[in-house]
């Protein structure tokens, strides 16, 4: 995984929707089906993915069945980028 | 569903898991035959065939309305045509076969048959062709699902139909009149919503008449869901069908631990069930609370019973249904219960209601505040799905009961995320507040089953008071 990818997600999570800025993400934790991420913080959480590389989530698509860690996250960034 | 008709389509399901071939067909045929057969009683008895026909209608028409052009070939789809006209004429003609055991026999006469068959090829054939004007005919079947949505939904309005049904009979006055239920409805409804907006977006395959209408009525979820994707449903229809020693024990267990469910936990649950004549009977907090937690695991081991049944009779075909619960009891905030009680439900509205109104709400140039956008999102989110079990008071207390729950909820641990002593951050101290997490929540749930079971919002607040020593 592109290590830079993942630490914007991991500091946006962690700063802005966990307001612990000095929290550790693993990139294989489960963000969603642990419930770390609730409904509502993962469309800001699809927003920022959308505003800072460019790609497109789906409404359809914010669910643990798509991506439930960062290291899923950011491969379902990466397959978008290179299309 | 009785326990005679289970078995008997999970027999099936078990014959058409080892066909070496036409399985879609086969399975078509036996799903379209199922929603005639499970169809129950009607204040009409004409109604227990056509409404079964309108279920096929309604899905060849959301077919013809969403397909790409490349599935509309005559070619690939007539052979689905075919076995659902061939199962429609089949049922029908049962005024002459007389098979009383199976289906009714008074069907209408076959002229009359004809004719709908007839007017929904018309129907199909013209969505077919008008490829421009296919937008406003997808908000119109939207509008058009919602309508007869909420018509069946609203008891007031669906008592109409057996009242005209009961002065029709007037000479047999005292028999029982069947209230009017369209069997699988919400189910149905909410599957080809998912298509048409799926369309819409360019999300959607390309489905075959076949793959299409075996989405929708798909026998063992047709009554009780889970609510699948057409996307994830079609890519195991489309799987070659190759079923382990492994896979026949997984599925076998499945099936069994839901009947299990259903007609041993939860049918005896149900006789020490809180009920409106418990309530105004029952003089002591300790057996209301014996009565509201019987009801509280019986629902559970009901619904989760029939989606065990379901997906084990689905695995018997080689097909895999999404989970529709999770543990849902045992989970320390009300977001995760949510994520864990009829799961397929609440994505389909995260994902065609929630997420979209959050996501306006949130962008744009002066997005509202965080707590304003949770407080309308939630609660509205919950309240339509209080709405999607039955236009009523209690159904709609039950969805703020929810949505004001997660609000709350989500408040409060933004509140306290940061503020935890440090003897709770401790090994020791997170598992003492994730238990004491999970007994509020249940109990929260449990309380909130009051108004979902109960007649009345006011009945509920009764059993309430009484709960909690006031009354």
């Amino acid at each position: 995984m592109n290590d830079s990818m993942f630490s914007v997600l991991e500091q946006y999570i962690a700063s802005r929707i966990l307001k612990q800025p000095n929290r550790k993400i693993n990139p294989t934790e489960s963000i969603i089906s642990s419930g770390l991420i609730d409904s509502f913080s993962l469309v800001d959480l699809a927003l920022f993915v959308e505003d800072t590389f460019g790609v497109r989530i789906d409404d359809s698509e914010l669910n643990a069945q798509t991506f439930d860690t960062l290291t899923q996250l950011a491969s379902l960034i990466e397959t978008r980028q290179n299309k | 569903m009785s326990i005679i008709q289970i078995a008997t389509l999970a027999i099936v399901a078990l014959i058409l898991g080892r066909l070496p071939k036409g399985r879609e067909l086969a399975l078509l045929a036996v799903s379209a035959f199922a929603v005639f057969w499970l169809q129950p009683n009607e204040p009409f008895v004409t109604l227990r065939f056509w409404l079964p026909v309108a279920t096929l209608a309604i899905a060849v028409l959301a077919w013809a309305l969403t397909s790409a052009p490349e599935a509309r070939g005559w070619k690939q789809n007539w052979p689905a045509a075919a076995v659902l006209i061939g199962v429609i004429l089949l049922m029908d003609l049962n005024r002459y076969f007389k098979l009383e055991q199976i289906y009714i026999t008074g069907t209408p006469l076959l002229p009359l048959t004809l004719s709908g068959l007839a007017g929904i090829f018309v129907l199909a054939s013209l969505l077919l062709r008008s490829q421009k004007t296919n937008r406003f005919w997808m908000l119109a079947a939207f509008i058009g699902i919602i309508v007869v949505f909420i018509f069946l939904k609203t008891p007031s309005l669906t008592k109409i139909v057996s009242d005209l049904a009961a002065s029709r009979r007037g000479q047999t006055a005292g028999k029982v009149i069947a209230p009017l239920s369209w069997l699988g409805f919400s189910y149905i409804a909410f599957r080809l919503m998912h298509t048409i907006f799926d369309r819409q977006s360019g999300r959607l395959p390309a489905l075959t008449l076949g793959e299409y209408v075996n989405y929708v009525i798909f026998f063992p979820s047709f009554i009780a869901g889970p609510i699948d994707r057409a996307d994830r449903f079609v890519r195991e229809l489309r799987a070659p069908l190759s079923l382990q020693n492994e896979d026949w024990i997984d599925a076998g267990t499945r099936f069994f631990v839901g009947l299990f469910k259903k007609f041993v936990l939860a049918d005896m649950l149900a006789v020490i069930s809180l009920n409106d004549l418990l309530v105004s009977q029952v003089k002591t907090a300790g057996w209301m609370w014996v009565f509201l937690y019987a009801y509280t695991f019986r629902i559970y081991f009901d619904f989760s019973g029939y989606t065990d049944m379901a997906i084990g009779v689905g695995r018997l075909m080689g097909i895999r249904l999404p989970e529709n619960f999770a543990a849902p009891y045992l989970k320390p905030n009300l977001t995760q219960f949510w994520n864990s009680w009829h799961m397929t439900l609440t994505q389909w509205f995260r994902s065609y209601f929630f997420n979209p109104l959050t996501r306006v709400l949130r962008s744009g140039e002066r997005p509202w505040p965080i707590w304003l956008v949770i407080l309308v999102t939630q609660t509205s989110a919950m309240v339509l799905i209080g709405l999607w079990h039955g236009v009523t008071a209690g159904f709609v207390t039950w969805g703020l009961w929810h949505g004001l729950g997660l609000f709350f909820q989500n408040r409060w641990s933004e509140l306290v995320r940061t503020r935890l002593p440090a003897w709770l951050q401790s090994r020791g101290g997170r598992v003492a507040l994730n238990a004491v997490n999970i007994f509020l929540t249940f109990n929260f749930i449990a309380l909130g089953w009051l108004f979902f079971t109960l007649s009345s919002p006011a009945v509920a607040w009764q059993a309430m008071l009484k709960l909690f020593g006031l009354s």
